[in-house]
């Protein structure tokens, strides 16, 4: 942040008052939260598409028509293909260091020890 | 119905980016979603599933508000439709103080300019102290809520409620947010055309949204809005300004107002009881008598009271008093407000409960969305509990003072 940014004067982010939990478990209330943060950056992100879209038409181009008629090439294909990939990779990390830890042997009492081990002795 | 209503730009409002816009179309999409399809599941979750449930535990049938809550804070589908509606209400403000954040100085730049241009006055005492049921804590949820300021002559809190409120009440209230003023405004002007208010307090005025109808309907009159926020108020009379409609703006209690006795012929105020307090509303209702002259009146538009509601209608309207900052919601609602008058003063006789009809279908075609189906589509409702606002109408309280003490008799 630059300096000029620093002096400027900030508003009130979060409101008083103590906020209720809604669902039993812990954690719940949070993660739905994030759901829905989640879920307004994807509107967000369709309505700049389908903003771009209509600059595009505003500006002779049908960019709609264009991609729906779009044709992908090898490389184009290779590249989502990879991009998903990753994405999913990300997606799923808790699954594959679950998968880690099983292939380790690494187990909740395997992880006590260490502590036990490091910190304790 | 889909809402495409869209609020009417003015000098005061912050700019938006695009991706600024569009989060608070979710919030305000989220709104109406909720309403239209997640709050009508309520009742059947209820009627099915949880109500059974009590009476097996219980070996009795829920009998008021306070048993269904109970029962129903258990059920996932509640516990759903709750947090999603605590969500949107976050959501609301978050995204619309992302843009003030940005823009905060020039805003205030602006707003001391139109100040400056305005011929009306704006009065904000020195060490005005606001009362606890505004300052414990941030009412609806609203992040530093009516009066916190963070820089000198703030009106961030202005813009948040102008906007926000714009979005929570998804444009129901019209392109300026002024529906509830019209709509009273309307309701005089028909049922009692000769009424000549020579002076005009709006109680609780916030940012003047309710307030700049009477400037429009009653032009001569000499009209003052009131509210204990100084960044409210001071947002408040340079929006009036940017507006072109100049009004009168003070930092005060309604409690306790500076006025002299008998100084206004009409008093009133919108959605301001049920956010003050127990011990409160009493002394607004003296401070009303004590502010009218003879012949005048006070209408306040709130919530109407819970004596004629079912208690599952109860247990829904309450749930603003647990999840959305508003502690004296539910509680108002059980208020004696025609015995409160009366002690007040006003000849029970002269005080009663009316509808003034919402005036959303005046709205046409003055901003976008507001086309003759959509605005028809809201004026049409049926009340049901958890909706923005009421189909018909809002519930006013009305109270004349009669011009002569033996008139009363």
């Amino acid at each position: 942040m630059s300096e000029a940014t620093d002096n400027r004067p900030h508003v009130i982010k979060d409101s008083r008052g103590k906020r209720p939990a809604f669902y039993a478990a812990e954690g719940i209330d949070n993660l739905t939260s994030m759901v829905m943060v989640l879920a307004s950056e994807l509107t967000v992100l369709r309505d700049r598409l389908d903003a771009a879209e209509r600059v595009a038409r505003a500006s002779g181009i049908d960019l709609a028509a264009g991609i729906e008629s779009l044709e992908l090439d090898e490389d184009a294909l290779r590249s989502r293909e990879s991009w998903r990939q990753d994405f999913f990779d990300r997606l799923f990390y808790l699954a594959r260091k679950e998968a880690n830890e099983a292939a380790n042997a690494e187990t909740r009492e395997s992880y006590d020890q260490a502590i036990e081990d490091i910190a304790v002795k | 119905m889909l809402n495409c209503f869209q609020q009417a730009a003015h000098g005061m409002l912050p700019e938006t980016t695009h991706d600024e816009a569009s989060r608070q179309e979710f919030a305000k999409s989220l709104k109406g979603f909720i309403q239209s399809h997640l709050l009508p599941g309520l009742e059947p979750v209820y009627q099915k599933r949880v109500a059974k449930n009590f009476e097996k535990e219980t070996g009795r049938t829920p009998e008021n508000r306070h048993d269904i809550r109970k029962a129903m804070v258990k059920d996932p589908y509640f516990q759903l439709y709750a947090s999603i509606n605590r969500i949107a209400q976050e959501l609301l403000w978050e995204s619309t103080n992302v843009s003030i954040d940005r823009q905060l100085p020039e805003l205030i730049e602006k707003a001391r300019a139109f100040s400056a241009a305005s011929p009306a006055e704006l009065n904000i005492p020195e060490g005005f102290e606001p009362p606890r049921y505004v300052s414990a804590l941030d009412i609806h949820c609203m992040p530093g809520g009516y009066c916190s300021e963070v820089t000198e002559d703030d009106i961030a809190a202005g813009v948040l409620y102008d906007r926000g409120v714009y979005l929570y009440t998804m444009g129901y209230t019209g392109p300026n947010n002024d529906d509830m003023g019209r709509s009273v405004c309307n309701y005089l002007k028909r049922n009692m055309p000769e009424f000549k208010p020579r002076r005009i307090l709006d109680m609780g005025c916030t940012v003047g949204h309710s307030t700049l109808p009477y400037r429009e309907y009653f032009p001569d009159a000499e009209i003052w809005g009131i509210d204990v926020g100084a960044p409210v108020v001071r947002y408040a009379h340079a929006r009036a300004e940017a507006m072109g409609k100049p009004v009168n703006f003070a930092q005060m209690n309604a409690e306790e107002t500076r006025f002299e006795d008998g100084y206004f012929d009409l008093v009133v105020s919108h959605i301001l009881l049920h956010e003050t307090s127990g011990k409160a509303m009493p002394r607004i209702f003296n401070e009303c008598e004590r502010l009218l002259a003879p012949g005048g009146l006070m209408i306040h538009a709130d919530l109407p009271p819970f004596d004629l509601m079912d208690p599952f209608t109860q247990f829904i309207l309450d749930n603003e008093t647990w999840y959305n900052n508003e502690p004296f919601w539910g509680a108002m609602r059980d208020m004696d407000q025609i015995e409160l008058a009366e002690k007040a003063g006003f000849p029970r006789e002269q005080v009663r409960f009316d509808t003034a009809p919402m005036a959303v279908m005046e709205f046409n075609a003055q901003s976008a969305g507001y086309d003759a189906e959509s605005t028809g589509e809201v004026a049409d409702r049926d009340f049901t509990a958890g909706e923005f606002a009421p189909g018909g109408g809002w519930e006013v309280l009305i109270a004349h003072k009669p011009q002569r003490k033996h008139e009363a008799a």
